[in-house]
């Protein structure tokens, strides 16, 4: 093959990177309600575990975490911090369950930190910790700083929709990948509870593929003060979960 | 602000071998100096160790903050919570390093138990303890294991059960000799806190290199 004809790019790349579940977010360790299903005996087919992540997206990660990276991605794009923070603080607003709340902002603050260790704005403890010299920032190192003081939560969404941006990532790509990350590691939760072996997994994903674009379509235009979520019976689940006492999952 | 790293040890070891239980043995050690410490447990499937740590060693005994006791679930995955991906484990490093880091001495991790082929990854932990006991026979550490070998230290426990198992802890000896070449070793009873000195010392010299307590420092300057 001729390497100049090669249709490929840098970018896409890039996008491979961020959507591995070997990129290191934490992710692995929340199951987002599933476990306490399985404990309550109230999920048990492989039907049934496809339509509580199809709910979760549907009702929760589409018209609030999709469209807060969809907008936090545009307003990147002309270094707005302003609006990215007021994105970040209407998201985690919306999370109700605490230990899903800190896990997202646990898993957005190292997913920058670890994008950051490779844009070459490398984060040291001078330049995090040093407020001085913040002119020339790009808008991702200035959120990063927000984390830091306090200023901003780091949410997943957004450190995904920030760090899209930075490498070149579009915006629908991007809301790709956290609805098709997300529902890879309820997968991978379901696979370690053992309750289907591991092709049943890959034909759940498959399943779910026109889901992801649907909910994509549906909230990837939605203005940020127009996101909501409403999934009670979800919230409420893992509002039980969180407060198990024996669990392999954060939720 | 200036903003320095706390230092950090890794415990890793496998299930039951006793790793909480050496945490509770040479924490009150370093308190009795005045190092103040923050423990993070890595459970498997609970949270009982870190409720445990926080009972005897914080409400009890007064030696921490409650809040400085924390629980982690790690999805299963123990050894990726502290090698391939330990986000999880880093943000609440990050966290208490934050809040604390004029008072604070050592941030102890203790991953969840599993094989004998874990290792911490170093952007987590500064010092790494692998803690094995003599219940599974005298083979280990012959077998090697990339914990065993490569840990900075390298702790023996229940020597009290040895006869029980017919162990022979010269044996144990020989082979953590030529294993692990010059890298300490201690054989500990956590029981009855028998070599625990030994391994608070090491923490001592190899982690926080001698230096005062923080809170003296601060008291003097
Ligand atoms: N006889 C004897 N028992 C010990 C000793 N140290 C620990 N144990 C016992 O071994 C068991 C496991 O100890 P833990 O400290 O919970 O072990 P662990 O490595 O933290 O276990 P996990 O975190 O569950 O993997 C407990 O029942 C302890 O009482 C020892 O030196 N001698
Ligand atoms: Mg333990």
């Amino acid at each position: 093959m001729n390497i100049k004809n090669l249709d490929l790019t840098i970018d896409e790349i890039s996008m491979l990177q961020l959507g591995d579940s070997f990129f290191p977010t934490g992710m692995y360790t929340t199951s987002s309600g599933l476990e306490a299903l399985f404990y309550n005996k109230r999920i048990k087919s492989k039907e049934q575990i496809s339509e509580f992540i199809s709910v979760c997206l549907k009702y929760q990660l589409g018209p609030a975490d999709c469209t807060a990276l969809s907008n936090s991605h545009k307003a990147a794009q002309s270094s707005d911090l302003k609006t990215i923070i007021e994105i970040d603080d209407l998201l985690f607003s919306m999370k109700l369950v605490k230990e899903i709340r800190e896990a997202s902002t646990r898993s957005g603050t190292q997913l920058l930190n670890c994008v950051l260790s490779f844009i070459n704005e490398t984060p040291t403890s001078e330049n995090i910790y040093n407020k001085d010299n913040n002119s020339s920032k790009s808008v991702i190192s200035s959120y990063f700083d927000a984390i830091k003081s306090k200023d901003a939560h780091g949410v997943y969404p957004i450190a995904l929709g920030l760090a899209s941006n930075v490498l070149n990532i579009t915006r629908e790509r991007a809301c790709m990948l956290l609805l098709y990350g997300f529902t890879v590691s309820i997968v991978g939760a379901a696979l370690r509870l053992g309750m289907f072996p591991h092709f049943e997994g890959q034909q759940i994903i498959h399943s779910l593929k026109p889901v992801i674009l649907e909910v994509i379509k549906k909230n990837i235009d939605r203005a940020h003060s127009k996101m909501w979520q409403f999934s009670p019976g979800i919230d409420i689940l893992q509002i039980s979960h969180e407060r198990m006492d024996s669990k392999m999952f954060i939720t | 602000m200036n903003h320095k790293r706390i230092p950090r040890i890794g415990i890793g070891g496998p299930v039951g071998s006793g790793k909480t239980m050496l945490i509770e043995q040479f924490v009150p050690l370093l308190s009795q100096k005045g190092y103040k410490t923050a423990i993070i447990s890595n459970d498997v499937v609970s949270k009982i160790d870190a409720d445990r740590m926080r009972k005897n060693l914080a409400s009890e005994r007064g030696l921490l903050p409650e809040s400085l006791v924390i629980g982690l679930a790690t999805g299963g995955c123990p050894h990726t919570a502290v090698r391939e991906d330990p986000s999880m484990n880093i943000s609440v490093v990050e966290e208490i390093e934050a809040k604390h880091n004029t008072d604070l001495d050592l941030i102890i991790i203790e991953s969840g138990g599993d094989n004998i082929t874990t290792t911490f990854s170093p952007a987590l932990a500064d010092y790494f303890i692998y803690i094995i006991d003599v219940s599974s026979g005298d083979k280990y550490p012959r077998k090697r294991g990339l914990g065993i070998e490569n840990c900075d230290l390298l702790v023996i426990n229940k020597i009290d059960i040895a006869p029980y198992i017919g162990a022979d802890l010269k044996v144990m000896e020989n082979d953590a000799k030529v294993v692990r070449k010059n890298k300490p070793y201690v054989f500990v009873n956590c029981k009855t806190g028998q070599g625990v000195q030994e391994v608070a010392e090491h923490i001592i010299k190899d982690v926080l290199f001698e230096e005062p307590p923080k809170t003296v420092i601060n008291k003097t300057a």
